[in-house]
């Protein structure tokens, strides 16, 4: 459900690392916390970003700088995650952005 | 010249014919998993002719991993028996937890086949990238015969060529023999002569050897040579294939 709905929204916003310089955003999560992490298709860390997180209805939760190593840590207790979090990179010329599932978050917990 | 259309169940029926060959498969459900596709990839592993999806046993490999990020994994334990084109196949479903390439392998047990007098050895893989990350794409495993890609062995277009390095303990093979083959699995592929189904090209002085797909789909490339040393078979020393096998998916052209 949160992929559709993010989905829809962020297809018609964002247009996704179509350059030679792609963004990749990746997010994992513990039980705990969703790590962020941000880099260029070359391998560099994103610098600098910000970083949105948004709940299951694409309404923002939180805005953060990402850290100078391409990472950010957003814990979840900080966020209303039930219907999952969509976490959006903008680095002002380029975006993307990684959906996280209730089912990744469930997962996190049992392992 | 006499030309005769072999479809694809026809040439089972003549599976005698030695021009058919013989390739160890690792075909994941998708050679590039997004963040939509899930979590995890499914892998099939088999033994084959995959033009005429004839399927061989494919007995319990010596070895099979993933190696991500510079590190190898053993999954030799985890794979599920198979039916796979009839005869004795493997899966595993592998959850991708990172972004990377992850490159399947398998070593498999010696296959004889008495119709070559020899054993069959192929070193099978399989390059898969997660999350749009292809970082590890041209990773080299250090296998006993290996190709190492030169085109980035997933993501590319019906017709593009692929381009790889034949190597034999580490060294390029110069003009090594490389067999190409499709796999038909619903293509309905047909052969207007026997000669069409396994395509051969040969690597250049550095072991390099190019090919371009004429259709999208999976394409096994082998590159065969035999091995210094022997096995034993019925009282005697027989010659030993090794076959250094990739497989690569080719996309079709979404243009006009």
């Amino acid at each position: 459900m949160i992929r559709k709905i993010a989905l829809a929204g962020l297809i018609a916003v964002a247009p996704i690392g179509a350059s030679a310089h792609q963004l990749i955003v990746f997010a994992s999560v513990d039980c705990e916390a969703v790590t962020v992490e941000a880099k260029f298709s070359n391998g560099n860390a994103v610098q600098q970003a910000d970083v949105r997180v948004l709940d299951g209805q694409n309404n923002v939760l939180t805005t953060l700088p990402i850290n100078t190593d391409g990472t950010v840590t957003v814990p979840l207790d900080s966020v209303d995650h039930s219907e999952g979090l969509v976490i959006e990179v903008d680095t002002g010329s380029h975006d993307n952005y990684w959906i996280v599932t209730p089912d990744d978050i469930t997962r996190s917990c049992q392992s | 010249m006499k030309r005769h259309f072999v479809t694809a169940s026809l040439a089972g029926l003549i599976a005698a014919t030695p021009a058919l060959a013989h390739y160890g498969m690792i075909i994941p459900n998708d050679p590039m998993i997004s963040q939509e596709d899930g979590r995890s990839v499914a892998l099939t592993m088999s033994f084959s002719h995959p033009f005429e999806m004839d399927g061989m046993m494919l007995d319990t490999p010596v070895a099979f991993s993933v190696t991500h990020e510079g590190t190898t994994t053993d999954l030799l334990g985890d794979l599920q028996d198979a039916t796979v084109m009839d005869d004795q196949g493997y899966t595993l479903d592998y959850p991708l937890d990172r972004p990377g390439t992850y490159i399947f392998a398998m070593e498999p047990q010696p296959y004889w086949e008495p119709a070559e007098d020899a054993f069959i050895i192929h070193y099978t893989k399989t390059y898969v990238t997660a999350y749009g990350d292809d970082e590890g794409w041209d990773t080299e495993l250090g296998l006993k015969t290996e190709i190492v890609p030169l085109s980035k062995p997933f993501g590319l277009w019906e017709h593009n060529v692929f381009q790889g390095i034949v190597k034999m303990d580490g060294e390029p093979v110069p003009y090594a023999e490389v067999e190409v083959e499709f796999f038909n699995d619903g293509a309905g592929a047909t052969a207007p002569d026997d000669l069409m189904i396994t395509q051969t090209v040969k690597a250049d002085a550095d072991g390099v050897f190019t090919y371009a797909p004429p259709s999208d789909g999976w394409w096994g490339f082998a590159a065969l040579n035999t091995a210094d040393y022997t096995l034993p078979q019925d009282g005697a020393d027989k010659a030993v294939e090794l076959g250094a096998v990739i497989w690569v998916h080719f996309e079709e052209w979404t243009g006009q």
